[in-house]
């Protein structure tokens, strides 16, 4: 009874967490969408002038100004922005002339598989090498991992892809240094352009979801469970499977969600490196040529994924954790 | 309550000694940094050696263009080769180390200054003004912080303030959060209360009683700040936001070079590995740092 009462009580909490967390969030989306704004628009430079070019007489500067509506307050126009951006009309981009959803398209189809990739072959492999680690503790084979996680994690990833270019590409001839996967000829080829740009983004982020795994797992080996687990004389594989790597998931899965969310950022960079056509690359030439709704719209994409996925990390936590503690007690 | 807490509570702060011992004897500290990180310091203290004798070591000017014929190999004249302009390389590697380190040396001081006295204040002050302040740094720290710095610094213009001080503010929450925690820890000690009894102002107490606990902490959160700026530093400027050239710059000496990597890697591979093992070494310091300052674990 005491049991059944302490549960109702304990969902209630937790849910009414989960949605506190949801709601912050959305409010937090709101105050970005204006950080962004800010950060583009109000910031030295007219936006008319930029667009015309410094060649541009006074008079055809002062047309556009009217007709992009410049002279409205700052205030007005965040509203009318935000308004067509939850319609759905994300604006026209300076550069090309054409609408901006348009032109993020094929770019995000790009970013998304590079990420997916990435997540694909990431969560697997570090929580392999954490448990491996967690299993072989400070032996030669925890310690040769844990080095060489420490350089991963201090080298950075802009440098990491640099350094794959320089040996698989120049040194040794075998993958192609650009990843151009829009000029691809077949999927193979595309997916041989990917390798590198992969290979760069996991060695950037294994480091961290290993050193989590590792850790945790630990002290759940050396926790009591495992112990009268291992008294029962069950089997260390179904030890492993079925008790230790449950437990040992929670602060492993919040890891690899903040690891998502690191990749929003580390995509824009690696990007760049491979010259790969993502949203990435098209934001660092949208500042280049201020190309304003360009980079408030792929901003505001990637910093929303950014929110979504640090949810998800604070959600998996919250639904983890208390659920760990009703099990060992 | 369970046998056994399954997961350690987090560190939230790194106390020094109270009183007495807290001016303790820099000797004494460097005995207790780990092997790897009293090698981790002789190497940091070299670079900047190196980077600041550079007019003196540097065997050429880092930004005279044709002191030999583009993208040479290492030679005896030049260690490093020659870069696409016919620059030396070696001579711009040095030079971009004191980029490297004044930059983000000045970010992730700018960085604890502003951090640490929020902190401080968030900290000592709770309620209402602790609630909002860490909400809105909470929101702030929720933007990708290369995407922020390239929207700042694509706005602004690129140059050496303007990517300091963006680099700076961007790293402010997070260091703003770990310092409120480890103020939080001594609020209620009982030299605070007393001094509070005493009825000295909350400037005081925040500077006299609680700032000394903290040191450690905040010397902490400057070399991991050091280290995270320099990666982001690197970065822009790798991306085309960073010091305007022919400013010699890790970052954009490696974006450079990418496209003659099939005449010569050097003008690539030598700032990479000086960038690579810059940060390496601020971390290895870093951690041994934390664990002689730390409680042992």
């Amino acid at each position: 009874m005491a049991e059944v009462a302490s549960r109702l009580s304990g969902a209630d909490p937790v849910l009414r967490l989960v949605l506190r967390r949801i709601l912050l969030s959305l409010v937090s989306f709101f105050v970005i969408s204006a950080v962004i704004f800010a950060a583009v628009e109000i910031l030295p430079g007219d936006t008319a002038q930029r667009a015309l070019g410094r060649e541009a007489t006074a008079e055809s500067v002062a047309i556009l100004r009217n007709e992009m509506g410049l002279h409205d307050p700052a205030i007005v126009r965040y509203g009318r922005w935000l308004g067509n951006v939850v319609k759905g009309d994300l604006g026209v981009s300076m550069v090309s002339k054409r609408p901006v959803a348009d032109t993020l398209a094929q770019p995000l189809r790009h970013t998304f598989l590079l990420g997916a990739l990435v997540l694909a072959i990431h969560i697997p492999l570090s929580l392999f090498i954490g448990v491996s680690c967690a299993l072989t503790r400070d032996g030669p084979l925890d310690l040769a991992l844990s080095a060489l996680v420490l350089v991963a994690m201090s080298v950075p990833d802009f440098v990491i892809g640099i350094f794959l270019i320089v040996v698989f590409s120049v040194e040794l001839g075998w993958l192609p240094p650009l990843a151009l996967i829009d000029q691809a000829n077949s999927w193979t080829e595309a997916l041989w352009m990917l390798v590198l740009p992969v290979l760069a983004l996991n060695a950037a982020m294994t480091a961290y979801v290993v050193r989590q795994t590792r850790d945790s797992m630990i002290e759940v080996l050396n926790s009591d469970f495992v112990r009268v687990a291992r008294l029962r004389g069950l089997p260390p594989v179904r030890i492993l499977l079925s008790h230790a790597l449950p437990s040992a998931l929670g602060p492993a899965i919040n890891a690899i969600a903040l690891n998502a969310a690191w990749l929003v950022g580390g995509i824009v960079v690696v990007e760049a490196v491979f010259n790969y056509p993502g949203l990435g690359r098209l934001l660092v030439e949208g500042v280049r040529f201020h190309d304003v709704p360009i980079i408030q719209a792929i901003a505001l994409i990637l910093s929303g994924t950014h929110v979504a996925l640090n949810l998800a990390a604070d959600i998996a936590t919250t639904l983890l954790s208390p659920k760990l503690r009703t099990q060992t007690s | 309550m369970s046998p056994g807490k399954r997961f350690a509570e987090p560190v939230a702060t790194v106390p020094l000694a109270p009183a007495g011992a807290r001016r303790r004897a820099v000797g004494d500290f460097l005995a207790r940094l780990p092997p790897a990180a009293r090698l981790a310091l002789l190497l940091l203290l070299a670079a900047v050696a190196a980077s600041a004798l550079a007019p003196w070591i540097a065997p050429f000017s880092p930004i005279e263009i044709f002191v030999g014929s583009p993208l040479e190999p290492p030679s005896l004249v030049h260690l490093l080769g020659t870069d696409t302009l016919g620059r030396d390389v070696l001579s711009r590697v040095l030079y971009g180390g004191r980029t490297a380190l004044l930059m983000s040396g000045s970010a992730a001081a700018l960085t604890v200054l502003v951090g640490g006295g929020l902190g401080l204040v968030l900290g000592y002050s709770g309620g209402l003004v602790d609630e909002i302040g860490m909400r809105v740094l909470e929101i702030v720290a929720s933007i990708p912080s290369v995407i922020l710095a390239l929207l700042v610094v694509g706005a602004l213009g690129p140059s050496i303030p303007v990517v300091i001080v963006t680099v700076g503010l961007l790293a402010v929450p997070s260091s703003t959060r770990v310092v409120r925690a480890a103020a939080l820890a001594f609020v209620a000690e009982d030299f605070v209360l007393a001094a509070k009894a005493r009825g000295e102002s909350r400037f005081a107490i925040a500077w006299h009683e609680i700032l000394p606990n903290v040191a450690g902490t905040l010397l902490v959160e400057f070399a991991i700040r050091t280290g995270w700026a320099v990666i982001l530093i690197g970065a822009l400027a790798f991306l085309g936001f960073g010091a305007p050239p022919p400013t010699p710059d890790w970052g954009a000496m490696i974006n450079e070079g990418r496209g003659a990597l099939d005449a010569s890697i050097w003008p690539v591979v030598a700032p990479a590995l000086a960038i690579a093992a810059l940060v390496l070494t601020v971390n290895v310091l870093t951690d041994g740092i934390a664990r002689a300052l730390g409680p042992a674990r």
